[in-house]
């Protein structure tokens, strides 16, 4: 290998175009760095520091928006920079930026240290961007491990309790299987895409585009369908679809709950965004529409159905939402589905992810003020009386709750009746019908919710082992009310004027 | 049947015996042990398919690494072949429901992915260590840092998660 040789390889290693991870990697490490420098009496101020640095990055993506990477592939075609990876940078780093808010409120009801859960959060927040934005299966599957590990640690982080302690062991035993089915799908293809005696063979099998074109000429390959398959299976737990549910209720019961909400908004994000590379528009597996689109309407049909029927019976509102994020995905997996057809529909699912991502967050935040010292117990009687006591949260509470229940004009009614007109567009009539059953059912445990919170009052439970009393609620500080009004006035102004993010529509 | 199908039968056949091993032996440093049978016979494919590095990495790192590591763990806890509890009795529709999806599996996989006959699969580019290490400092620079990041961050989980629950508290 001459030198020549060396740089011409190095020469794609375009270190600007991943300036955001850069960025988030370096905080990260900044963390660490002043835990260590810092007198102990400063450590308060770390945080803050992680969140100053979300908020630069976030700062900076919005001014390089187009910058010269975009529409290219970098790093040798590890990485391919698109409008729809720049929007899912932004996405996560607001994601990371509200959980840090989350942070702040259920952190110090415990003694779990502050400064390993931010660095742990900025890395996972890293990954998943680059993970939105890979190329090649060595990339995605790197990216994916690197955010999955994070999380694992991040779930089980409350180690003094023992629901925490359990949903960190389930989810490391779902999560190992789940890459074992990803990673055996990525072998087959692998395998059978270098296959010399097969047409269109290729040495670089793992590229996205070169997979690609390998599945266009080989349309009926048996082994290659199998590993769609399985790679279809592991990007599903990820997303917590039907069949591959079974670990949403616990673990998201069990998980601190900032780090609940990044679960079920930006790691199911990063699946979206992995499954729109792998099934949308010119995706690697295009050629496998075939397959594709009928094992995903099934997947989708008995996700909408199974996730807001299960959420149906939940007096745990951890357990509630994270069942109806079960549906949600079945939601999102229509406008999947739709998007192999419609250009729109990838529109579609990315407005849907921002419109889920806001009325989440606003009801994340307002779960976290009412949770007590035990993070897991967080029944819909605490709820009682809420509007009356603090109607600030009560509003918050009823703004994030219609809009996951699409209420218009908030703006998941508009993220649904995007992806609904999508899906008729394609033609999925059936899938539609199952969708808004979904709808209609979930409306009935999100109103239970906003009941709770606004038309019962609190009774204190009287007698000897009467039960346990409420939660002592946190206060809320000026910044969390500001940024939970901020979320609540975004579900109203995205539902009546989508704005720039209307414009993803016509995207391509 | 000429050597390289005899030896690779052999190795499968171990790989196989000894991963059923893994599973259903009740003795954790039993099922430890057989890993690294199991472990043995893959290299021995690897080695079958000229990807030496591949099977020396295996050995070296997982049947000789690894694999110690359990058996270190395992006789730390002390953990006894009878301490498992028995698993519940699965109801006989649900044992005959998941052998017939296996077999099912099987013989599919049997009957349709046969892979055309033709030229022998080529040696892939990072069976050699040279073009191996050239690839991780060229093309798959990005991976290999993130892998840097992802090995910190479980590092640090360890700490963290390891540390005495009722331990000093870190700055409030």
């Amino acid at each position: 290998m001459t030198l020549e040789a060396l740089r011409l390889a190095a020469a794609d290693n375009l270190w600007g175009a991943i300036m955001p991870e850069l960025m988030l990697g370096c905080i990260a490490l900044l963390l660490l760095g002043l835990e260590i420098v810092l007198p102990r009496r400063l450590h308060g101020v770390i945080p803050d520091v992680a969140a100053a640095g979300l908020l630069g990055t976030l700062l900076g993506l919005a001014l390089n928006w187009s910058s010269v990477a975009v529409g290219r592939e970098t790093f040798n075609g590890l990485l391919f920079h698109g409008t729809s990876g720049q929007l899912m940078r932004v996405f996560f780093v607001l994601s990371a930026l509200f959980v840090c808010l989350l942070a702040r409120v259920t952190l110090p009801r415990h003694t779990a240290p502050r400064v390993e859960f931010h660095h742990i959060l900025l890395v996972v927040t890293a990954a998943m961007m680059l993970l939105a934005q890979s190329n090649h299966f060595v990339m995605l599957f790197v990216a994916l491990e690197a955010a999955t590990i994070g999380l694992y640690l991040l779930v089980g982080y409350f180690r003094g309790s023992t629901a925490s302690l359990e949903a960190g062991l389930k989810f490391v035993v779902m999560g190992a299987l789940s890459s074992g089915l990803l990673l055996f799908g990525i072998v087959l293809l692998y395998g059978v895409a270098g296959n010399p005696a097969l047409p269109g063979h290729t040495t670089q099998a793992l590229h996205f585009a070169e997979l690609s074109r390998f599945l266009a000429a080989n349309p009926d390959n048996f082994v290659a369908s199998l590993g769609v398959v399985l790679v279809l299976a592991g990007v599903a737990f990820k997303i917590g679809a039907f069949p591959f549910q079974i670990w949403v209720p616990d673990v998201y019961q069990g998980a601190p709950t900032p780090v609940t909400a990044f679960l079920a908004v930006a790691s199911k994000g990063a699946g979206f965004a992995v499954l729109m590379a792998l099934c949308g528009q010119g995706g690697a597996f295009a050629a496998y529409g075939w397959l594709t689109t009928p094992v995903l309407t099934a997947i989708a049909a008995a996700t909408l159905l199974f996730g807001n029927i299960a959420a149906l019976t939940q007096h745990n509102v951890k357990r509630l939402i994270g069942l109806s994020g079960v549906s949600h995905a079945g939601f999102l997996l229509l406008g999947v589905i739709a998007s192999a057809q419609t250009p729109m529909a990838a529109g579609a699912v990315y407005f849907y992810l921002f419109a889920y991502l806001a009325a989440s967050f606003a009801v994340f935040g307002v779960m976290a003020h009412v949770a007590g010292q035990d993070d897991s117990e967080q029944e819909l009687d605490h709820y009682h009386g809420l509007a009356k006591e603090n109607p600030l949260l009560g509003a918050v509470l009823a703004i994030g709750l219609g809009s996951l229940a699409g209420i218009p004009p908030l703006a998941g009614f508009m993220g649904k009746l995007f992806i609904l007109v999508s899906a008729f567009q394609a033609g999925a009539r059936a899938l539609l019908a199952v969708a808004a059953l979904g709808v209609v059912i979930s409306i009935y445990y999100y109103f239970g919710w906003i009941k709770a919170a606004f038309f019962e009052t609190w009774t204190p439970p009287s007698g000897e082992g009467a039960g346990p009393a409420r939660p002592e609620r946190s206060p809320v500080t000026p910044v969390a009310a500001f940024v939970l009004g901020a979320l609540a006035l975004a579900s109203i102004a995205i539902g009546f004027y989508p704005g720039p993010l209307g414009e993803l529509l016509t995207l391509r | 049947m000429g050597t390289g199908q005899i030896l690779f039968n052999a190795f499968a056949l171990l790989t196989v015996v000894s991963a059923a091993g893994v599973v259903l032996n009740r003795n954790a440093v039993n099922a430890a042990l057989c890993l690294l049978l199991s472990l043995v016979g893959v290299s021995g494919l690897f080695v079958a398919l000229d990807a030496y590095l591949l099977a020396f990495l295996l050995l070296l790192v997982y049947a000789g690494a690894v694999v110690a590591l359990f058996l270190f763990i395992i006789m730390l806890l002390d953990a006894r072949g009878d301490s498992r509890p028995v698993l519940h009795r699965l109801p006989l529709a649900a044992r005959v429901i998941a052998t017939g999806l296996v077999l099912g599996g099987v013989a599919s996989f049997l009957v349709r992915g046969r892979l055309p006959e033709g030229r022998a699969a080529t040696t892939a580019v990072g069976a050699a260590l040279k073009p191996y290490a050239h690839q991780l400092f060229t093309t798959y620079l990005l991976p290999v840092q993130v892998l840097g990041f992802l090995l910190l961050i479980a590092m640090i989980g360890v700490i963290v998660l390891s540390r005495r629950p009722d331990g000093p508290e870190d700055a409030a």
